[in-house]
C-alpha cells in the first residue's frame, strides 16, 4: 500500500518556508540532511529559527549562506575536523543572529517534553551556571517571547514540591514547526527504521509539527514490519518520505558511510571569513542538484567513505590527517 | 609487557596527560567521557588497571568495547561491543539519576573553584570570540560524583573569573539573584560532588573539600611549583605539591600508539631522536 507522502527534494524544500523553525536529525557530524540543506540554500531560505539538541555541519552551512536568524542549541562545531562554528561565530560577532544558549540536556528534555504534549521539562542540571543567567536571556533582550512559538521565559526556577528535592529548572518544550531526518531506511508508509544509536531522532520527530524524512533507501513496509521491535518511529509520526542515498554527505551514515573528514576540515578552514563561505558555496551548491554534487565527489571518494558492514565504518578512511 | 617508566625521550606531552588523566579512573566505575584526550585516557584505564570500567558516551551507547578510538561520541566504533545503543535522552538520564562515577571533560577557560567556560570569550553580549557552546559539559559536570578537566595551560586559561560559568565548579551562582554559594547549597539532594582534578599541560590540580579552591597536586617534569604559579590569573595555592607527575611507562605507551590511537588522530607518537 502507498501513502502517497513520497515528495521529492524541491518539494521537501519547499515545505521549509521564510521564518519556519527546524531542526534535524543526527549528533554533531552523522545523519544530518545535507541533500535537503543544500536544497534549502539554493532556494535561498530566509529568516529560520534552528532549535537543535546540538549543531554541527548543518548549522554551519545554513547560518554560512545567511538563511538563519536565530539559533537555540547548546554546541556547534565539526568534531575532529573543525573545533567550533566559525560562521556562527563570526555573525554572533556581527550582531547578524540571535544565539539562545541552553545545555545539552536541557535541550534533550525541552524535546523530550514537547514530544509528550508536556508544556515544559523539569531538571537539575547546569544550576548554578550562566546558562541561567536572567541578563543572557537572547530572545527575552529581542522582545520575541510571545507565549506561542516563542515560550514566554527561557526558564523558570522552582522547588520540588513533592519530595523537598530543592531547586529545580522548568525548561519550555522546544516546539517546533518541522523536523528534517536522514536515515537509513523508511517505509513507504513512512515507518522509520535507524540503525545504531538513534541520538534524539524519536523525540524530535514527535516533537515538530511536520516530519520529513530522508532515507538512503524506502522500503516496502511490510519488510520492516515484520520486526517491528526494529523500529525506531511510528508511520503515523512521518508527513513526508524521500529517498536520497548519499544524502548526509559530508556527514556520516552508521552502516552505510563514513564522515568525510578532509570535507569538513576544508570547508572549517576555507569558511572562517564570508567571502570563504561564498566562494566554498558556489563551488559545492549553487548550480548543482543532487546527483551533481555525488558526480562532482566522484566514486573513489564515495567508495572510500563507504562502511565495511561488518564493523559499519569505512576502513578506507585515514582519519588522523 | 614492560611496567618500568620511560624515559623523557620515549614520551610527549600528550601522552604524559593522558596517562595522568587514565590513572584518575578507578576499576567498576561508570565513567562519561567527552570527545579528543578524555576517550584516549579512559580506553587507556580499561585496556591497564581498571578493565570493568562501563563507558558511557552522550551520542547514546552505554557500555560500550570500542577495539579502537572512536573520532568522537556519535561515531560507530562507539557501539562495538556495547551493552546497548540508544541516545541522549537515555544517557542524560542515567546521569541525571546518579549513576556515573566520573565525568572526563575539557574546558577553554577554568578558574580557581572550578568553574568551566566553553561558550565565549569575553563580553557574554559582545563576545571577542564565541566558542563551540556548552555540549553535555555542565550536564555530566553536575551529576558525576567527580570530574575530571584536561586542557591547555595558559595564563589567560587560567583565570580569576571565567567569562561565562558553562560547567559548574564548586563555588557557583545562584540565580536569580547571582550570589556565590557552595555547590552542595545549590544542588540539594541532586549533590554527589564535583570537579575533582584539573591536568593542564603543565600539572594536576586538585581542588580542597571545604573551600572548593584549586591547588597544585603535581607539577610536570621540567616545571616548577613557583612556574606553574606564575602561569595563573589568580594566587595558586603551592603548598600541598606531592612531587613530580609520574611519567608513562612503557606498557601505558603501547597501548597509546600500537593499540588504541596508531593513526595518531589525538596524540601525536614521539619520533625517536
Amino acid at each position: 500500500m502507498s501513502s502517497g507522502k513520497r515528495i521529492t527534494l524541491q518539494q521537501a524544500a519547499e515545505i521549509v518556508k521564510n521564518g519556519s523553525s527546524l531542526t534535524f536529525s543526527g549528533f554533531t557530524i552523522w545523519r544530518r540532511p545535507f541533500a535537503l540543506v543544500y536544497e534549502l540554500i539554493r532556494q535561498r531560505r530566509k529568516g529560520l529559527h534552528l532549535i537543535e539538541v546540538n549543531g554541527g555541519p548543518q548549522t554551519e552551512f545554513l547560518v554560512g549562506a545567511g538563511c538563519v536568524d536565530i539559533w537555540e542549541s547548546c554546541w556547534v562545531g565539526h568534531e575532529l575536523y573543525g573545533k567550533y562554528g566559525a560562521n556562527l561565530s563570526r555573525k554572533v560577532g556581527n550582531k547578524e543572529i540571535l544565539v539562545e544558549d541552553y545545555s545539552h540536556a536541557e535541550m534533550m528534555f525541552r524535546f523530550s517534553a514537547a514530544a509528550s504534549g508536556a508544556p515544559y521539562a523539569v531538571t537539575q542540571t547546569s544550576l548554578g551556571t550562566d546558562i541561567h543567567n536572567p541578563a543572557y536571556d537572547t530572545l527575552g533582550n529581542a522582545g520575541l517571547r510571545d507565549g506561542r512559538r516563542i515560550p514566554k521565559h527561557k526558564y523558570r526556577f522552582t522547588e520540588d514540591p513533592f519530595f523537598g528535592a530543592g531547586a529545580q529548572v522548568m525548561v519550555p518544550a522546544a516546539k517546533v514547526d518541522i523536523a528534517i531526518l536522514c536515515v537509513q531506511q523508511v517505509g513507504e508508509e513512512g515507518t522509520v527504521r535507524v540503525n545504531g544509536q538513534f541520538y534524539s531522532d524519536p523525540e524530535v520527530a514527535r516533537a515538530a509539527d511536520v516530519t520529513i524524512v530522508m532515507a538512503e533507501e524506502i522500503v516496502p513496509e511490510e519488510y520492516l514490519r515484520r520486526e517491528s521491535d526494529l523500529n525506531t518511529i511510528t508511520s503515523f509520526e512521518v508527513d513526508h518520505i524521500l529517498e536520497v542515498p548519499f544524502g548526509a554527505h559530508p556527514t556520516g551514515m552508521f552502516g552505510r558511510y563514513d564522515v568525510d573528514g578532509a570535507f569538513l576540515k576544508d570547508f572549517y578552514a576555507r569558511t572562517r571569513t564570508q567571502e570563504g563561505f561564498d566562494d566554498f558555496a558556489k563551488e559545492w551548491i549553487y548550480g548543482l542538484d543532487h546527483l551533481g554534487y555525488l558526480e562532482k565527489l566522484g566514486w573513489p571518494k564515495m567508495l572510500n567513505l563507504k562502511a565495511n558492514t561488518a564493523l559499519k565504518y569505512s576502513t578506507g578512511v585515514k582519519r588522523g590527517q | 609487557m614492560d611496567k618500568e617508566f620511560a624515559k623523557p625521550e620515549e614520551y610527549g606531552l600528550a601522552d604524559l596527560l593522558c596517562c595522568a588523566a587514565s590513572r584518575e579512573v578507578q576499576d567498576n566505575e561508570i565513567v562519561f567521557a567527552g570527545t579528543g584526550l578524555p576517550m584516549v585516557a579512559i580506553m587507556l584505564a580499561q585496556k591497564t588497571h581498571a578493565p570493568n570500567l562501563k563507558l558511557i558516551f552522550e551520542a547514546g551507547t552505554l557500555d560500550g568495547r570500542p577495539p579502537e578510538i572512536p573520532t568522537s561520541v556519535g561515531d560507530a566504533r562507539c557501539e562495538m561491543g556495547a551493552s546497548r545503543s540508544s541516545g541522549l535522552h537515555d544517557a542524560f538520564s542515567i546521569a541525571q539519576r546518579g549513576y556515573v562515577d566520573l565525568g572526563f571533560l575539557g574546558g577553554a577557560e577554568v578558574d580557581q573553584y572550578g568553574n568551566v567556560n566553553t561558550t565565549c570569550i569575553g563580553d557574554y553580549l559582545n563576545p571577542e570570540l564565541r566558542l563551540t557552546g556548552s555540549g553535555g559539559n555542565p550536564d555530566i559536570n553536575s551529576f558525576a560524583r567527580r570530574t575530571v578537566f584536561i586542557m591547555v595551560h595558559e595564563k589567560r586559561r587560567f583565570t580569576e573569573q571565567v567569562s561565562y560559568i558553562t560547567s559548574p565548579g564548586w563555588r557557583v551562582r545562584k540565580w536569580p539573584g547571582g550570589e556565590t554559594v557552595h555547590r552542595r547549597e545549590l544542588y540539594g539532594a541532586a549533590y554527589r560532588g564535583g570537579p575533582s582534578a584539573v591536568i593542564s599541560t603543565l600539572g594536576v590540580f586538585r581542588f580542597d573539600d571545604e573551600s572548593g579552591r584549586i591547588y597544585l597536586d603535581t607539577c610536570h617534569a621540567g616545571n616548577s611549583p613557583e612556574q606553574v604559579r606564575d602561569m595563573c590569573q589568580f594566587d595558586l595555592d603551592i603548598t600541598r605539591v606531592s612531587g613530580e607527575t609520574l611519567p608513562p611507562t612503557r606498557e601505558e605507551l603501547h597501548f597509546i600508539h600500537e593499540v588504541l590511537d596508531p593513526g595518531q588522530i589525538f596524540i601525536p607518537k614521539v619520533k625517536p631522536v
